[in-house]
């Protein structure tokens, strides 16, 4: 793990305890007070008088239970007062199940078991369920002692809500009792699961911060890499985030360092290229007239009679002759090419230089015809606004001319009898002015695209490779770029680009 | 060393009968101890609690219960008539004291603790028997209708609700204990 990742998770779990942690105490405190609140002694207390109330209602029905039973005693020994022969029964105790609403039935019987008399409440199926008792009282009669049993009744609901109420205060009480432990099951279980945020927000903060530190970590590596010299680390884009727009400048920046090696090392080799060529031309040219002289005094002074002998010598004065010629020319191009200046930039209108092109090209196709004008059809067209850039105009026309040059040689040599067509045209693109040169000829093969610009590399017998590699110094030394590939009608494309003015 | 590991050993020992019986062990014992002041006059207030006496067989130094046996009893005392009703099972009996329901409730008298399939396999074998008295456990049932009846769709709602059940409608007293080790007959 980085020190980077470290920082962004520790800033992630300072912010998440600080929070959680905040809420957790803030939650023992308020879950204590809303539980006081909720599970007061005040509402235990006033649940177990409800349930007393309800066990003193329940005391006071079997209270008068037993009072309703000795009533009926009472009633029946006035009876026996009344009448002590036959006493009617019956009547009376109708009507004291009339009374009493809690009696279900009454029987009366004497010491043998016998049934003196006996009424019994008609059941109401509306009623409900009803929990029955027999209270039996005994009085003495004339008979001997008489049984007298009162069934008293009352609804089963009434046991059931004592128990119900009983139930629920006994749950307060335990809820009471175990308040605080209650309280704490609640800030534990908060705690829990804010630790499992906690665990989920530090996964994903690890995810998160690993994906940025790791695009960091890859922008600190191929730093590393283009430090020690190594120019073609690119590293990959797509995001829209800062750390993308950092990856996008990175990548511009090592390009444009890339580039600029890549000019400075061409204009180092163009350098060493030009000495070389300055030295060879003097090596060269200094015995050239020499040897010439020497070829015409051979010839001349010859007085022998052998007729053959000097023909031999005029043929290979002619030789000699021919072959300096050559190498005079040669010594003219890598003087040329030695002395090449630097360029000496100042602001200009490019399709200036493509008129003066222009004018140009009718010499080109005359000196390429040896007198007469060579059948190739050349277009020179620039856009109708001016294209501002920085440039010496003498030498990026002599760069131009040369590609212009090449392209007619090439269009001629594979047509020589007409159909060759050579397009020069300017024009912006992208901030950039463009000086585009295409050709129907035999174009320049994709292997050989990098290689054209080189010094001394030509593929005609009578090149001295030299032309391209003065277009490309004089182009870089513009600060511009030339490239070949090539051209939609077949032939080479040449394409030179500057940076226009206003864009710099 | 392996009876110190397992929990049921810091239990209190108590005498306790067992006579085998066609391969299952009956016990005996009393935990009328369980019936304190508190718990007889609680007994006696008119409304229904419960005495539940488990006796779980066990091998010498496991907490694995090989078999368990439960025995409880519902005791209301009736407000209506005197005596305490009694409901063990199914079945209803109405005792007259207190006394007669501690008598019929907490000692056990030839509890058949097991299955002889479950003590079968341990022939030889040292066991114990651990007895948990309690006084008015509430039911797994009851306790879900009245602590809060639907447990809600927050997500610690559910959990939180179902360790206050557990600690709220747990028995208000317990007794516990265990017998000396004894081996099954071969």
């Amino acid at each position: 793990m980085s020190r980077f990742e470290r920082k962004i998770l520790f800033a992630i779990g300072l912010s998440v305890f600080l929070t959680l942690g905040g809420s957790i105490f803030l939650a023992q405190g308020a879950l204590r007070e809303v539980y006081q609140v909720g599970v007061n002694p005040r509402f235990g207390a006033e649940l177990v008088h409800g349930v007393e109330a309800r066990r003193g209602q329940l005391m006071a029905l079997r209270e008068g239970s037993e009072q309703v039973a000795d009533a009926v005693k009472w009633a029946v020994e006035a009876e026996l007062r009344k009448s002590r022969r036959t006493p009617a029964f019956e009547p009376i105790l109708h009507a004291l199940l009339e009374r009493y609403e809690v009696v279900q039935g009454i029987r009366i019987s004497d010491d043998s078991g016998r049934v003196l008399a006996r009424v019994v409440r008609p059941s109401d199926p509306a009623g409900g369920e009803l929990r029955t008792t027999t209270r039996d009282r005994e009085t003495d009669s004339a008979a001997g002692t008489l049984l007298i049993s009162v069934e008293v009744a009352v609804p089963e609901v009434y046991f059931q809500r004592l128990q119900e109420a009983g139930e629920a205060a006994d749950v307060y009480s335990r809820l009471q009792r175990q308040g605080a432990s209650v309280s704490d099951v609640y800030v534990w279980v908060f705690g829990f699961m804010a630790f499992l945020v906690i665990v989920v927000a530090f996964l994903i903060g690890a995810i998160v911060s690993r994906r940025v530190t790791r695009r960091v970590m890859d922008l600190a590596d191929a730093a590393h890499q283009v430090g020690a010299g190594d120019l073609t680390v690119a590293l990959p884009t797509g995001a829209t985030d800062e750390v993308a727009e950092l990856t996008n400048a990175f990548n511009q920046m090592v390009r444009d360092l890339r580039d600029s090696r890549t000019r400075i090392e061409y204009l180092q080799r163009i350098g060493a290229w030009q000495d070389f060529a300055r030295r060879l031309a003097h090596e060269i040219k200094n015995p050239l007239t020499p040897i010439q002289l020497a070829a015409q005094e051979l010839d001349e002074t010859y007085g022998g009679e052998d007729a053959a002998y000097r023909e031999k010598l005029k043929h290979a004065r002619a030789i000699i002759e021919e072959e300096v010629a050559t190498l005079r020319r040669l010594v003219g191009e890598f003087s040329a090419f030695a002395k090449l200046p630097q360029a000496d930039l100042s602001p200009a209108d490019l399709c200036e230089l493509m008129y003066g092109i222009e004018d140009s090209i009718p010499a080109m196709l005359e000196d390429l015809g040896r007198g007469s004008p060579a059948p190739v059809e050349v277009s020179v067209s620039c856009a109708t606004e001016p294209i501002r850039v920085r440039m010496d105009p003498m030498m990026l026309k002599r760069g131009i001319d040369n590609v212009v040059r090449n392209a007619i040689q090439a269009v001629y040599s594979e047509n020589p009898s007409g159909g060759g067509r050579v397009t020069v045209r300017a024009y912006t693109r992208r901030g950039s002015a463009v000086i585009e040169i295409c050709d129907n000829g035999p174009g320049v093969a994709e292997e050989n695209w990098d290689r054209v610009f080189d010094p001394y590399y030509t593929t005609r017998a009578e090149g001295t490779g030299l032309g391209l590699a003065i277009v490309k110094k004089v182009v870089l030394e513009h600060d511009g770029e030339v490239k070949v590939d090539r051209a939609p009608q077949g032939g080479a494309r040449f394409t030179i680009e500057l940076h226009l003015m206003e864009s710099r | 060393m392996a009876a110190a590991v397992f929990a049921q050993a810091g239990l209190p020992i108590r005498d306790l009968d067992v006579i085998w019986s066609r391969g299952s062990p009956k016990v005996s014992f009393t935990v009328k101890d369980l019936a304190d002041a508190r718990v007889r006059e609680e007994l006696s207030s008119g409304l229904r609690k419960r005495l539940v006496v488990t006796v779980g067989s066990h091998l010498r130094g496991s907490n694995w219960r090989m078999a368990v046996r439960e025995f409880s009893c519902d005791v209301t005392r009736d407000l209506w008539e005197d005596g305490y009703l009694v409901r063990i099972g199914t079945r209803s009996e109405r005792l007259k004291t207190l006394e007669d329901v501690l008598d019929r409730c907490l000692v056990v008298e030839g509890l058949f603790a097991g299955e002889p399939k479950s003590f079968e396999p341990h022939r030889g074998k040292e066991i114990y028997f651990a007895v948990q008295a309690e006084f008015n456990p509430i039911s797994k049932k009851q306790c879900r209708e009245l602590i809060r009846p639907t447990s809600g769709d927050d997500p610690i709602g559910p959990i939180t609700v179902n360790i206050v059940r557990r600690r709220i409608c747990q028995a208000e007293r317990r007794v516990e204990f265990r017998s000396v080790y004894s081996k099954v007959p071969q």
